[in-house]
This record gives C-alpha cells, structure tokens and sequence, in this order.
C-alpha cells in the first residue's frame, strides 16, 4: 500500500496522541479480559467451594473434570453437535448467499426474512423452537398429524437422539444467516469480468460456480467454517432455553455443563478448570482464524 | 441473466423453502399468541375452533386475568404474574442496550481511529488483542465477571449489565469502525491536518460527520447484541429492577403455572424491537460491510 500525504509519517506527538484515544477501549477491554483469565487459572488449581475451606488444589480439579463421565458425555455430545451443525450451516449459508446473489421477484423480502433468525436473541430462538417440536401440542406434530403423515405425536424433544437432531436444527437455523452475510461479501467482491470470461469460454452455470466463485471465496468459506465451530463449540444460550441439557443429559453441551457446575453445583473449581480448558480450546482456534486472515486485511499503515 | 426456465425454478424453489425454514417456529408463536388454550392443546388438532382472542396480550398489559383461569375445577387454566414483568423487562433491556450503545459509539469510533490511520508502535499486537479477546466464550468468564461484580456490590444493577456489555460489544465495534475509517477518501483529513488539527480534532470534525450513518448502524449493531445477550443477564440480574428480556422470557417459558398461549404473546411482545431494528442495521451495517470491507 503506498503511503500517500503526511498522515502516517508523522510519529512521536501522533503516536501520544494515538495511545491516549485508545486507551479507554484498551483498558476496559484488558481489565475484563486479563483479570478473569488469571483469576479463573488461579480458581482452577484451588478447593473453591462453599462448603470447604479454600485450600491448594494443584491439578486436582483438572483431573476429577476430565475423568467425570458427565463431562466425557458434555464432551462427546458437543463433538457430535459441532460435527453435524456446522457442516449443514456452512452449506446452507452458501446455498442462501448464492440465492441472494441473484435477482429475482421478493429478492428484498427474502434478504430482509434471512436476517430475521440472526435477530432473534438465541435464548429466545431457543423457547421458539421448543414450542415449534413440543410433543403435546407443537405445531410440527399438529401439522404433520394434519396432513396424514405421521399416525402419532412424535416426542421430538423428548427421546434423546430426536433432541439432539432438535438442538442441531435449531442451532443451523440461528447460525446460517450470519454466516450467508460473510459469504454474500465475499461473492460480491468478484469481479465481474472473471464471470463473462468464463462465460465466453462456454462454462456453464455449475462450471462458473466451481471455477470461479468457489475460488473467490475460499478463505471467507474458511473463517465461517472456523467461525461456526468455534459457535457450535461455546453453545449456551440455545440448549439453556431450549432443553435445559435434557432429556437427561442427551442435549448437555460443554458450556451448558461449565455453567452447572459451576452454578448448579456450585464447584467453582471444576467449573474453573473447565473454563480453562475452554479457554485453551478457544484460543487454539482463534490463531487458525488468524492464519485465515490476510495480513493488513484489517488495519492498514504503519506498523504491521 | 441467466438463460432457461429450470434455473429460475430451482431459484423460487430455494426462496419457498428457505422462507417455510425460517417463518414456520415464528408463525406458530404469533398464530398461537392468539388463540385460545383450548384450541391449542385440542388432539385431534383444530385450532381456529374456537377463533382468535387478544385475552393473554390483554392479560400481560392490563392484568385482566383471562377467563379460562378464572374457571374451577379441570377446566381452569393455569396462570402466573411472572409474563407481566414482561414490558419492564423490555425497558430494562432497552436501557441497558441504549447505554451501551452510546459508549460504543464514543470509546469505539474514538479507538477506531487511531487504528485506522494513525502509526503507532505495537498497533497490530493491541488490535488483534482487542478483536479476538470477544471470541473466547463467555462462559468461561462467567465465574470470575460474577466475583468482581460482586465484590464492587453492582450484583443487580445496570451499571455492571451496561459495563460488561460494552467490553463484550466494544471488539466488534472497533472492527468494524476501523474498516470504515480506512474506506474514507484521505485527502480531507490530510488538508484538516495541514490545518493544524490534532487527530482528535479532525475525527471529530471530519470523520464522524462523514461515518455518521455507518457510526449509528454500528451502534445499533452493538445494541442488538446487548439486547440478545443471555448469559451474564442471568448471573448478574437478581429482581425485576434489572432482569433483561431474554432472562425473562427464558424463566417465564420454563414455568409450569404460564400457559403456551401467554409464552408465545410474550415473545411476540419481545420480539417486535428486535424487528423494527433489523432493517437499519441490515441498511447500514450489514449492506456496508458487504459492499466496503472486503476490497
């Protein structure tokens, strides 16, 4: 990029100037950010408990939240969870971005109507989809009973691999339109030209979305995968409202199963050392986003 | 543009079923806002047997206990006060959600400048510090932001929604600001600067004015987020005098004595600023990021 007119190359009274606008956000974000982290590591390797007296831990919570077989589920659960939701929600976010990428009659009450699921706060999706799948008196049992589909209620939400295809759904549902937004911005910065060209070349529909737009929007296909694992992997909100965990523990995701622990049981031990755990995890994904994201992309100038 | 009939078929067929996809769990929360308990728990299912009633939105606004509740025996439906706490909760998470906004808009665009265009040492580091810190997931903050509220004694309080919710935001904010910033043509700022104007100066007086539409889009962006947000919702809120919508309607669906017919008036009730907001964001954040962030 080249450096054009003075701003950038004046330093020293600019630079002052720079570090005093910053550091309001700086140091709002770093007080809640730092201070947690080392006081959740701190909690995490210590007997933090209402009933004992705080005392060292070393590694013991560690080793009795990961050898608990309610975490090994929380964990196998959330891995089946991650592996089915961000599939369908990557595929589904480029169906809807290639829909919306054309014109057509409604094209503006669709784009309008897939913003809808992305607004709705997901705890409040989550009581939505609920009464959609109840199995006394939801709607999809009414209408699939209506229709002569199904002779009976099914319990959606009440036989536990049902809930679990229930949380996926719902989860695919809120998810989606965030991700057909970053994928629209990536379809729309490809040149035109690149399309007529191929079009010259005789391709065909299918021919100018596998040699043209999917190359063009690789790397933002990448970052919504990474995005979206990293969502399906921290889920709350969704499973609180939707399931409370249940049936038993068949909806039980990781971050749901960190909160009780740590507010149903009140073991801020555990729940800290999985807090860590979590941490980690998130962390190790965030640099993979990272390594997604062109450098410069974000901020230009100056140093990089 | 494109040439054949099956082509635009395959397109409104994708339309149709993305739109049932989305409207069907929405459409049966405002179809059984309105009807009556009866009708919705009848099996064989016949909902309009019984036509359409306003009686849960009156009961949740003036109180005025519907007759089915009213009934002894088998038939009385059951009926908690819990859904008329839904209107202050709407306006506590109003308040909230505006406070921060407003702290997004001045702490963010006075960050996002600097990063934009100013030359500062380690200013790659900080961003990315500032940027990624929010994808860490909440719940492992949970335990300690709990503690540190409660120490300060802010438990149930907006201060600690409206402060927690603004680290929560801020990332998001100056990200997106920072890549306005950078879209703006230079040379005005170049020629305030000429002018003797301090970079805090000439963001006031030139950038701001020119963001203002993307500023505002950006800040509503920041409100939608606080008004969804769940989780420390529920930690830090104790009483009516702060809980926030989602928090409510959560506890409100999960108790036994509220009917669907008054959850689902609830939701519409909560929803309905949600949706007002979608298109000015959408317009002005959503429609810009797509257009300008990716060149």
């Amino acid at each position: 990029m080249a450096v054009r007119g003075g701003i950038k190359r004046r330093t020293g009274r600019g630079a002052f100037n720079a570090y005093l606008m910053i550091a309001p956000a700086v140091l709002l974000v770093a007080a809640f950010t730092l201070y947690p982290y080392i006081y959740a590591f701190w909690s995490s390797i210590r007997v933090m408990s209402p009933l004992l007296p705080p005392a060292f831990a070393g590694l013991k919570n560690y080793k009795a939240v990961i050898t608990s077989i309610y975490f090994l589920r929380a964990v196998r659960h959330t891995l089946v969870f991650t592996a089915a939701s961000v599939p369908i929600t990557a595929v589904l976010g480029l169906l809807t971005a290639s829909l919306l990428n054309r014109r057509f009659f409604g094209d503006a009450l669709l784009k309008a109507m897939v913003l809808l699921p992305w607004a709705i706060p997901i705890a409040i999706s989550g009581v939505v989809w609920r009464g959609f799948f109840n199995s006394g008196w939801g709607a999809l049992n009414a209408l699939l009973y209506m229709a002569g589909i199904i002779p009976k209620y099914i319990g959606w939400l009440t036989t536990p691999s049902l809930a679990m295809s229930v949380v996926i759904t719902a989860q695919i549902w809120t998810q989606f339109p965030f991700a057909a937004v970053l994928i629209l911005a990536a379809m729309q910065a490809i040149s035109e030209e690149l399309y007529e060209a191929a079009a010259i070349d005789g391709a065909g529909v299918l021919q100018r979305f596998f040699h043209v737009t999917l190359p063009g929007i690789r790397a933002m296909l990448a970052i919504v995968v990474i995005f979206e694992t990293l969502m399906g992997l921290t889920t709350f909100d969704l499973t609180y409202a939707l399931t409370g965990g249940g049936p038993g523990t068949a909806t039980t995701l990781v971050s749901y199963y960190t909160w009780a622990e740590s507010f149903k049981m009140l073991n801020f031990g555990n729940g800290s050392a999985l807090a860590v755990i979590l941490a980690v995890v998130s962390l190790a994904m965030i640099l993979a986003i990272l390594q997604f994201i062109p450098k410069g992309a974000l901020i230009g100038g100056g140093e990089r | 543009m494109m040439r054949g009939w099956g082509i635009r078929l395959v397109t409104y067929l994708g339309a149709i079923l993305l739109a049932i996809f989305i409207l069907a769990p929405l459409a049966w929360i405002f179809l059984s806002s309105v009807l009556p308990e009866a009708s919705i728990l009848s099996y064989p299912p016949d909902w309009f047997q019984y036509g359409l009633v306003d009686a849960n939105y009156k009961y949740i606004f003036t109180g005025e206990v519907p007759h089915g509740a009213l009934l002894t025996g088998e038939l009385r439906t059951m009926i908690s006060q819990e859904v008329r706490l839904v209107p202050r909760a709407v306006l506590n998470s109003f308040i909230v959600a505006f406070a921060v906004m407003v702290v997004n808009c001045l702490v963010g665009s006075l960050a996002a400048y600097p990063f934009a265009r100013l030359r500062f040492a380690a200013k790659t580091p900080i961003f990315f510090f500032i940027t990624m810190s929010r994808l860490i997931p909440t719940v492992a903050l949970a335990i300690p932001y709990y503690l540190i509220v409660q120490r300060l004694d802010l438990l149930d309080t907006y201060w600690a929604l409206i402060t927690i919710y603004s680290v929560l935001t801020l990332p998001f904010t100056i990200l997106i600001l920072t890549l306005y910033f950078r879209g703006l043509p230079e040379e005005i700022e170049e020629a305030a600067q000429l002018d003797g104007c301090s970079p805090f100066q000439t963001l006031v007086r030139i950038v701001v004015p020119l963001a203002l539409p993307s500023l505002i889009g950006t800040g509503l962006f920041a409100f939608m987020l606080s008004y969804s947000e769940f989780l420390f919702g529920l930690l830090i809120t104790q009483s009516i005098k702060t809980r926030t919508l989602p928090v409510i309607l959560a506890t409100v669906s999960w108790n036994p004595d509220v009917t669907w017919g008054l959850t689902s008036a609830s939701i519409a009730i909560g929803l309905i600023p949600t949706l007002l907001l979608v298109f000015p964001v959408w317009r002005y954040m959503v429609r810009g990021l797509v257009a300008g962030g990716v060149q």
